[in-house]
């Protein structure tokens, strides 16, 4: 019953807005490639070998975005873009199991093309985000605490991504849709993940960092005809 | 295609696609830095403190041939321990953790070792009497864009007159220097990397016993004590060093950790000659005299931590984070009160002028109830020759300039040598031994 409340509450919401017509909501598997941040974690491992379990890299992670696509009569539309992104890496040693975790929060403006008459079903998008980033640390599954105040950095920067889509009509107005995108983040301002992750300051990174992305996952499609 | 096909095949290309990235691409990027070291040669760590310890201690773990050698007859530079004098583990040099966000408080953390936090309040003996709170805050010198002018100047220019000069020389002994000497603009430089953490943890066991425990003691076998080098000659492939009994021993590389006042003094002899530029760098460095003294009493008469000495500049309790019933005084002396007590000539004579000084401040409470001291002058130790490095008044990148390497045969680490404000602390004396290897072993790759 709750579900179905949600659901309905959703279409009203696509509905009472003649502009928007689509709302997409989307989960998928996130890797991440990040130079600067694999340099810090591996000067980590390397100058403590007193803790035998290496802390992993971040790069595996999970991506949710709700989109939101401003529809007319072309083939290229417009759209808002919210997403979320999450990473985290564990290593357990003796007395001291180390969590860092990663997150992005993005806000895009995005392109999306579709064009049924010539690839059917087939869809892309060309989001510009603007992103910011946290970064934090946990030791023994309680936040890293110094001077009172949590470890913690947190970057700013900008993506570019491209999606591309295939979908399939599931109900009425409800589409869902495989999806592979690629994001780079030319520039990613984040000058303590050093001191979060390896706690020292312009030892062996810069205080920027740029990243490579891919996703792979679905995606939830609600519609509204322009007859509806 | 159907709609369940579709759903089909999106799952098994989710499901392919979740499993691929992660195996494939993660087999392609290493956890660590050189995962596959394939460096063959040997290296020669000049010094056995704490970041040529922790050198040698990363080279063994890395399963590269390496020697250390040490000037004196004991491990630990400008660590020790001193014990039978209180009924704990007295450490004679470095004694506090400076922070919880760095190597050692990993190290301290993955062995389990117990810590404290030093909650000690401070109080200022000012105008001829013990207080609390001072009329103006002294703490001055963390602010940005300070002027390159001495501690003791800026405090002047801020308003604070001569009876604060004793206590803003306690603030510069922090930094194992003199409030004369002490650039405020540098050191508020350094400061902004700095990024342990403003607090101060003790050991329940000695801080040099933690060392010698998890880092010294597996590679005790390395380490050749009693041999002062006299020449380091890197003119060839292989550098060889030579010591003062005129032994040679050749390296592929070689890591000096020896003091900033060693390098300043040329007790070591380079062939060829260091570029002038590091020899300049060298000496824009400040190493004041610094000495310890550990007075032990009858009955607890003093404050916790007194600023504001004129013999000595900070007292402070030393018992604490110990378990103990012994009354321990560490009298924390540096710059020219360092020099001064150092001048006096015997250990008489400097635990004299404290008592002289503590009976002063408590009314001959410390006279009546001493039983012992112990002195520690750091000055008079031959292979250390004072504190620590710290900042003078046009300091510049020195500090990059001497850790630079040379001919990538020479690398430079120890304290002074930390590049990420964290000098003058034994986890900036590590990160710069691990620094060091970090970057001979990057050097060795190209």
């Amino acid at each position: 019953m709750r579900l179905q409340r949600l659901y309905s509450l959703v279409l009203l919401v696509v509905s009472i807005n003649a502009s928007a017509q689509e709302l997409k909501v989307d989960l998928s598997y996130n890797y991440i490639y990040s130079n600067q941040l694999d340099k810090i974690i591996q000067t980590y491992n390397f100058s403590r070998p007193f803790l035998t379990e290496k802390q992993p890299l971040l790069m595996n992670g999970l991506n949710t975005s709700v989109s939101y696509i401003f529809k007319n009569e072309r083939h290229l539309n417009y759209g808002i873009n919210v997403a979320y992104s999450y990473f985290r890496s564990v290593a357990e040693n003796e007395n001291m199991t180390t969590t860092l975790q990663l997150n992005f929060l993005k806000l895009g403006y995005f392109l999306h093309y579709e064009n049924p008459a010539k690839w059917k079903g087939l869809y892309s998008d060309l989001i510009i985000s603007a992103t910011s980033s946290g970064l934090f640390r946990n030791v023994n599954g309680e936040a890293f605490v110094y001077d009172e105040a949590t470890s913690k950095a947190f970057g700013i920067g900008g993506e570019l991504n491209l999606k591309l889509g295939y979908y399939l009509q599931l109900k009425n107005r409800t589409y869902v849709s495989l999806f592979i995108s690629f994001a780079y983040t030319p520039y990613l301002y984040s000058p303590n993940n050093e001191v979060v992750i390896n706690q020292t300051k312009g030892l062996c990174a810069k205080n920027w960092t740029s990243i490579l992305g891919a996703q792979i996952g679905l995606a939830v499609h609600l519609r509204q005809e322009k007859n509806d | 295609m159907k709609r369940r096909d579709f759903i089909k095949h999106s799952a098994f290309f989710s499901i392919g696609g979740l499993l691929l990235p992660s195996v494939v691409l993660s087999s392609c990027r290493k956890e660590t830095l050189f995962e596959d070291i394939d460096f063959k040669g040997n290296v020669i760590i000049i010094g056995a403190g704490a970041a040529g310890l922790y050198a040698g201690y990363l080279l063994k773990s890395k399963g590269i041939d390496f020697k250390i050698i040490e000037a004196s007859n004991a491990i630990g530079g400008r660590m020790g321990k001193l014990e039978g004098f209180a009924d704990y583990t007295i450490d004679t040099g470095a004694q506090w953790l400076h922070g919880k966000n760095n190597i050692l408080a990993d190290l301290i953390q993955a062995k389990n070792v117990q810590t404290t936090l030093d909650e000690t309040e401070l109080s200022y003996w000012f105008n001829n009497q013990i207080v609390t709170t001072l009329p103006q805050d002294p703490f001055i010198f963390e602010a940005e864009n300070l002027p390159d002018v001495s501690f003791k100047d800026y405090a002047h220019q801020k308003g604070f007159g001569t009876e604060y000069d004793a206590i803003v020389e306690a603030i510069a002994g922090d930094q194992g220097a003199s409030a004369s000497h002490l650039s405020a603009y540098w050191n508020s430089k350094d400061e902004e990397n700095w990024v342990s953490g403003d607090e101060d943890f003790k050991f329940q066991q000695s801080y040099f016993e933690v060392i010698e425990e998890h880092i010294a003691q597996p590679i005790l076998d390395q380490i050749i004590l009693n041999t002062p080098v006299q020449s380091i000659d890197y003119s060839t492939n292989k550098v060889i060093v030579q010591d003062v009994n005129n032994v040679s021993y050749s390296a592929d590389r070689v890591i000096v950790t020896v003091p900033i006042s060693i390098l300043k003094l040329n007790e070591i002899t380079f062939n060829p000659a260091l570029p002038s530029e590091k020899t300049e760098a060298f000496e824009k460095f400040g190493m004041g005299p610094g000495m310890k003294v550990f007075l032990k009493f009858s009955s607890k008469f003093y404050a916790d931590a007194l600023y504001g000495g004129t013999i000595c500049g900070a007292y402070v309790d030393d018992t604490v984070g110990k378990s103990t019933s012994d009354k321990v005084l560490l009298a924390f002396i540096m710059g020219d009160q360092a020099a001064y007590l150092h001048s006096l000539g015997s250990d008489t004579a400097i635990t004299n002028a404290l008592l002289q000084e503590l009976d002063g401040m408590y009314n001959g409470q410390a006279s009546a109830s001493f039983i012992a001291s112990s002195v520690f002058d750091y000055t008079a130790k031959p292979f250390i020759k004072g504190a620590y490095g710290f900042s003078t008044i046009e300091m510049g990148n020195a500090r990059e300039i001497a850790a630079q390497a040379i001919n990538k045969r020479l690398y430079f680490a120890g304290e002074a040598m930390n590049i990420n404000g964290h000098h003058q602390t034994v986890h900036g004396a590590v990160e710069s031994g691990y620094n060091a290897v970090v970057n001979f072993i990057n050097d060795s790759k190209k």
